[in-house]
């Protein structure tokens, strides 16, 4: 693991964990963060809503198929055995983890995933949601790896708390639902933009993140504005469409999954 | 296992309904969620923009004086709500970060006989319908189970209050409506919110009519929401804006 690369990573983390910060473009920062730091090839954050449905709330792709491989977790899968349990759920081998999830491993597999890490998301007794890692090799996460992915986790946590009180379960979960309603404006402006300027989703959601970032807005505010008719955001441009430097708060996607 | 927890809750919405031999209505969820959940009354605001909205409902004379207390002083759980997009939840309105948080409001409330507030927005992502409040006139929180059998309740009155606008539910000719299938929305997908914001585009409308419009197709065509919804995100399915639903598709 790359130890300059962590340091940093809970630095900024921690920086931005102040007053009026955007708890939904956070939570899509760590799960790019914990990708590169922990050698998987994606991950997901998904939150627990009333009815015990598991939500993705972040993931370090919009693709499809990605978004999709967390749906499927609500009737099994790694992430639903860690949320119940309150325990991480790995599967080294997802070949040969058909048995133990028959819709979710051929799916994974398809996907083109062969191994598989969930570390839960939990404050004292509340378990509120798990942390997805998948990676393309097989073979399990080395326990320095599940050990920081942890920590992400319990970092993910806290930051649903943020310049709030931590003593109140009731905080917790009123930025759950908070969280997981901002979730649902964001895929409805995607769809709004994706059809308006023929993107895909994917290409969408870059352009609202770029766009809210550029002015300083919260993604969720942004996505509402948009959808109310008071933001108008205009297509991508050549420019644009370059690969940013690194920097605070830029990500380098090494590779697009399908 | 998930879908039995909404069919309970439509069970005691229904169950309101047919003790007043009445159509379900939003009203129905006030009634049932204050004997659900262990709260002493409840009100509920109707509002489809960012605006105050109107009261719509009260189960009591101290829900409205806390209704009307929030629209004078501007301030308040309901307002918070609505402001923020999610719940508010505030087991104690005599503790100093609760009158802090409402100097005008947590007093007076106090003082009508409430002890507890809990402010839910009735809103699907950035469709808003309004908030739905619920107060007791003991302090405490509500525990894990109420909370979330309340935020189902708030998820019904939402689809309730939206269904309310279509004139087509509203119609008794046209038989139940979407409203009174509780299943549509027991397992969320991000391919609804998807086609709903598509559906803004296609149509020309805003989102709480693209997502009335979307129910209503897939009712009148008899298929599953998130069959629907799939197909229009695939780009299989085009809605049109024609008047009459079980017209559109012509992809």
């Amino acid at each position: 693991m790359d130890r300059q690369l962590l340091s940093e990573t809970f630095v900024e983390l921690t920086d931005t964990m102040v007053a009026g910060f955007d708890v939904i473009d956070f939570l899509h920062v760590l799960t790019d963060r914990s990708v590169q730091l922990l050698g998987a090839s994606a991950a997901g954050l998904l939150l627990a809503d009333p009815r015990g449905e598991l939500r993705v709330v972040a993931a370090s792709s919009e693709a499809a198929r990605l978004l999709e491989l967390f749906q499927i977790q609500n009737d099994q899968g790694p992430c639903l055995d860690c949320f119940r349990a309150g325990q991480p759920v790995s599967a080294a081998d997802l070949g040969a983890a058909a048995q133990r999830w028959p819709r979710f491993a051929p799916a994974a597999q398809q996907a083109g995933f062969a191994a598989m890490q969930a570390l839960p998301m939990r404050l004292r007794e509340q378990v509120i949601g798990a942390l997805n890692l998948f990676r393309a090799d097989p073979g399990p996460f080395a326990p320095a790896d599940i050990q920081v992915g942890q920590a992400l986790a319990d970092v993910a946590t806290i930051s649903l708390l943020h310049e709030r009180s931590m003593r109140r379960s009731d905080t917790l979960n009123e930025q759950l639902q908070t969280a997981l309603n901002s979730r649902v404006i964001i895929e409805q402006a995607k769809g709004k933009l994706a059809e308006r300027l023929g993107l895909d989703m994917d290409l969408a959601f870059g352009l609202l993140r770029d766009y809210a970032r550029a002015r300083n807005r919260r993604l969720s505010d942004l996505a509402q504005a948009f959808i109310d008719g008071s933001e108008t955001i205009a297509g991508p441009t050549a420019s644009r469409q370059q690969q940013l430097p690194l920097g605070a708060g830029q990500v380098h996607r090494q590779s697009r999954s399908g | 296992m998930t879908a039995s927890r909404p069919g309970r809750i439509w069970g005691l919405v229904a169950g309101q309904a047919a003790s007043r031999g009445g159509r379900v209505s939003a009203a129905d969820v006030c009634a049932a969620a204050v004997a659900a959940v262990g709260v002493t009354g409840a009100w509920l605001n109707a509002a489809s923009g960012a605006e105050a909205g109107h009261l719509m409902w009260v189960t009591d004379q101290v829900s409205e004086q806390l209704a009307e207390l929030q629209l004078t002083l501007g301030e308040g759980p309901g307002p918070d709500a609505a402001a923020t997009a999610g719940p508010v939840l505030a087991s104690d309105l005599s503790e100093l970060e609760t009158t802090s948080r409402w100097p005008a409001f947590a007093p007076a409330a106090r003082e009508a006989g409430a002890a507890a507030i809990f402010a839910f927005p009735l809103r699907i992502g950035a469709i808003r319908a309004g908030v739905m409040g619920l107060y007791r006139d003991r302090s405490g929180p509500l525990s894990a189970f109420h909370l979330g059998d309340a935020l189902i309740f708030a998820d019904t009155a939402t689809l309730l209050l939206l269904d309310s606008h279509d004139p087509a539910a509203a119609d008794p000719a046209a038989g139940p409506g979407p409203g009174c299938q509780p299943a549509a929305l027991t397992l969320h997908r991000a391919e609804i919110d998807q086609a709903t914001g598509m559906l803004t585009e296609q149509l020309g409308t805003g989102i709480a009519d693209a997502f009335v419009r979307l129910r209503a197709y897939a009712y009148a065509n008899d298929l599953r929401l998130t069959d629907v919804a799939r197909d229009i995100v695939a780009r299989r399915l085009r809605l049109s804006p024609d008047l009459d639903p079980s017209r559109d598709g012509e992809a």
